[in-house]
Formats: C-alpha cells, structure tokens, sequence
C-alpha cells in the first residue's frame, strides 16, 4: 500500500467519526428503557425524524449531563436528579413528571400466591435484590415498604444492592436472589415478559415514584432545538401516555 | 469518611495475592520447564483474562455462581455458601481475574536463569524440588516481587467484576472501586474523591516501594 493509499483510508475513517449527527439525542433511565424503545418507534413514525436513545442511570446520566454531554433531552426515573441539573442551569424549565411508577416484588422460582412481602422474613429467602436506594428511587421505595411492614431490621442483612434497576432485574431472573424489588415496566418489557412470577406492591407503602423529563439547553442557532422539543411534547401527548400505561405507568 | 470499602479492598487484595502466589509457583515452574503436548491450550486460557472484558468474566460468573445453575448448586448443598454476593466468592473470582498476573511474570523469571544453575544443583545430587525452593526461587526474587504486587495492584483496581457480582453489600462485597462509583452515582464527589486520592496514593507508594527494591536487588546482582 502506498502512502497516498493509507492516507485516504485514514481520512475515511475520520470522515465516519466525525459526521454530524442530526438524531435527537435521549439519555434515558434503565427503567423506561424498554417503553421508550416503543415510544421511539412511534415518534418517528409521526415526525419523520431520529431518536438516538443513551441508557444509564440517572445518577450516572446527570453527571454526563453535567459535564457537558452532548444531550437533548433527559427522560429520568425520578425528579431528583433533573432537579438537579435544573439548579445547575442545564435547562430553562423546572421538570415535568411525565409518568408514575409502580413497585413489584419479582422472584425467578416462587409462584405468586407464595410471594409476599412476609415471606422475605422468613428462611426461604437468602438474598433479596433491590436496586440501590441512594440513587434509584424503585430501591428508595422499596425500602420504604420495608420499613413501613416492620421488615427492614430483620432482612438488611439479605439485601444485595444492584447498581441500577436493570442489574436489579438480572440477579432476580439468574435466580441469584431469591426475590427483589424491581419496576413494573421492566417485568411487562418484552425482553423480561415470562420470567418468574411477581406481585404489585400496594402503591399506599411508599411515596409515588415521580418520574421526570426535562428539555436540556440549545444554543439559539441548534439545529435541533426545534426537534428537541417537538419529543419533548410528544412524551406529554395521549399517545405517548397511552403506552406508558402498557408499561404499568400510571 | 467511611474507611471500610478501603480496608475490604486491601484484604481482598492481600488474600487473593496470598492464594495466587502459592498456586502459580508450581504453574509458573510447569509452564517454564514442563514437556508437555498442548502447552498453547493452557497458556491461552491463563491469559485469557489479560483480554476478556471484566464484565464478560463477571457475567459467566454471576451465571455460575447462582444457586439456579449447577455449579452454584452444588457448591450451596456440600457447602452451604453462595459465592454469589458473598466474600469468598470475591475471592475466587479476583484468583481467576488475576492469575496472569501472577503466572507470567514469575514464568518469565524462571525462565531468564541460566540453565547451568539448575544443572549445577542437580550434578551435585540435589533433588527437582530441593533446586526450585532453594536455587531457583531465591534467584528470582525481583520476579516474584513483582508478580505479587502487580496482582495486588489489579485486585485493588478490580471493578467490573465486582460490580457485576458483589451486590454492593457494605463490608462484605463494597469495595473502594465500587464505592467511588457509587458516590459518582449520588453526586457526591466529594467523598468519590477522598476515596480516590487514598487509592492513587497507597498505589503509588506501594509501587515505589516495590520499583526501588527491584533496582537495589538487581544493581546488587549486577555489582556482584
């Protein structure tokens, strides 16, 4: 291979790194990761343009967003963290709670009528999987619900903490806990549909988890800012609402 | 600040540097002398964790660990431990994670003797093992050294493994790595970076210390 050669395959794939992307940038929460893929099909569909969806934790996600990651708009599992960047003046405007999440307890081998909250005090369970309640909120609920059934003391010492919902999901699903705590939309999701059994725990145990969205800041000259906050909207409108229900939303 | 992800850390490190070290000395001295077919087969699976992603490793190892596969079973029925999320488990997962690190370099050591010394040793009567304690381990002394402490250095910077298997449990299976991570997470910096500057120093020295007395023991070698 000559010199001129190597060049120009050097310059090609500089060319492929560096293309301008025109798809509306979504960092997304594992939570709503599997809705949000629906949720993407069927903005397209509509508005003829391109979603590229980042999944994360929000916590992970907010520091990303912080230093400056090239995002447009932050669909979080809770508000705590929008919240956050808001203060910090990635956003013109305060979150928006665009859905309401529910709380189940999964288990990989226990039927449903044998699973209850009850039966985590008990022998049969060695290790219960809940995401980590200092940073994602369905582990914030379901130590609350722990708590307000007097369990809490009695299984700390089972508890293993996922880093976020999704490895939550997967210690429960290989059967390395016996049961956790996890997110109605994640046990609906197509990927998850018909592994092991769960129950809906009752929405009174535990502070609602609060989902929230927020429109990050354009320049005035983007070339996405119009399409930004065209999704944006859309998370809002009866069609995007309609298939968070499917999800378990509220 | 919260000292036990960091003192967890250190007797992880020590004790998968301890059972790595009495495994590879009899691996390493096989590898370096042993005649045997198939000798590539079990070199590419000792480096294997050299190029394996640490999450593929912790991810085989969630699977074989959980007490729904049969090796987790089994190791639950005879034993009554689950690896998984549990201490021991840490252990045997930073010995596979780490083994290259340990066997390479303590192979390379043997290896860089000269034949006359083992050759010398058995001349004078002197039998395979008594040569290997006594003749060839005391001469490579730097090699061993570093062996141990690089697998020290890379249990203590172990972090997609345990994440992927530990559950994050304080005091069991939180170690520093996984905790600067979750104060990132919470958006405490502050702590992520106390935790962090405790880490980049006791590295640093413990790689000091080791670097200078590999120059002093090989200057003495060369002077000599």
């Amino acid at each position: 291979m000559n010199f001129q050669r190597i060049s120009l395959l050097f310059l090609s794939l500089l060319a492929g790194c560096s293309s301008p992307s025109e798809k509306i940038v979504v960092a997304t929460a594992a939570n709503v990761q599997y809705v949000m893929k629906e949720i993407q099909k069927e903005f397209e569909k509509e508005s003829g343009k391109q979603l590229q969806l980042v999944t994360g934790s929000s916590g992970k996600l907010t520091t990303q967003i912080r230093e400056g990651a090239p995002f447009d708009v932050f669909v979080s599992a809770d508000t705590k963290y929008p919240l956050e960047v808001f203060k910090n003046g990635g956003t013109d405007a305060a979150p928006k709670v665009y859905a309401l999440g529910t709380l189940v307890l999964w288990s990989k081998n226990i039927s449903e009528k044998d699973l209850n909250t009850a039966l985590l005090g008990t022998e049969k369970i060695r290790k219960i999987a809940i995401p980590n309640p200092r940073t994602a909120p369905y582990g914030e609920a379901a130590v609350q619900v722990l708590k307000s059934e007097n369990l809490f003391a009695s299984v700390e010492k089972k508890l293993v903490y996922g880093e976020s919902i999704a490895q939550t999901a997967q210690y429960i699903t290989s059967g390395s806990a016996e049961a956790g705590f996890n997110a109605l939309s994640i046990v609906l999701s197509p990927e998850m549909k018909g592994q092991g059994h769960y129950i809906i725990i009752d929405s009174a145990a535990y502070k609602p988890i609060q989902q929230s969205a927020i429109l990050l800041r354009h320049s005035k000259d983007s070339p996405k800012k119009e399409s930004s906050k065209q999704f944006y909207d859309f998370l809002f409108s009866g069609k995007a609402q309609e298939i968070f229900k499917k999800y378990g939303y509220k | 600040m919260d000292w036990q992800p960091l003192w967890l850390t250190f007797r992880l490190a020590t004790i998968t540097s301890l059972i790595l070290l009495a495994f590879a000395l009899p691996l390493a001295y096989w590898l370096a002398f042993g005649k045997f077919r198939g000798r590539g087969i079990v070199e590419a699976v000792i480096g294997m964790p050299l190029v394996l992603p640490p999450s593929v490793i912790g991810f085989y190892l969630l699977l074989a660990f959980s007490p729904s596969y049969w090796f987790g079973d089994f190791i639950e029925r005879i034993f009554g431990l689950r690896l998984v999320f549990s201490f021991p488990g840490l252990v045997i997962a930073s010995v596979l994670y780490s083994l290259p690190f340990m066997v390479y370099p303590i192979r390379a050591g043997l290896q860089s003797l000269p034949a006359s010394l083992r050759e010398a040793s058995y001349t004078l009567g002197k039998s395979e093992r008594e040569t290997f304690f006594r003749i060839l381990l005391p001469n490579c002394k730097p090699a061993i050294l570093t062996a141990f402490v690089l697998t020290f250095a890379h249990t203590v910077g172990e972090f997609g493994v345990v994440l992927m298997i530990g559950g994050n449990i304080p005091g069991v299976t939180k170690v520093a790595s996984v905790a600067i991570y979750n104060e990132v997470e919470a958006l405490n910096y502050s702590a992520a970076n106390q935790y962090a500057l405790v880490l980049f120093a006791i590295t640093f020295v413990i790689l000091l210390i080791v670097y200078s007395i590999n120059n002093n023991l090989l200057r003495v070698r060369q002077s000599s």
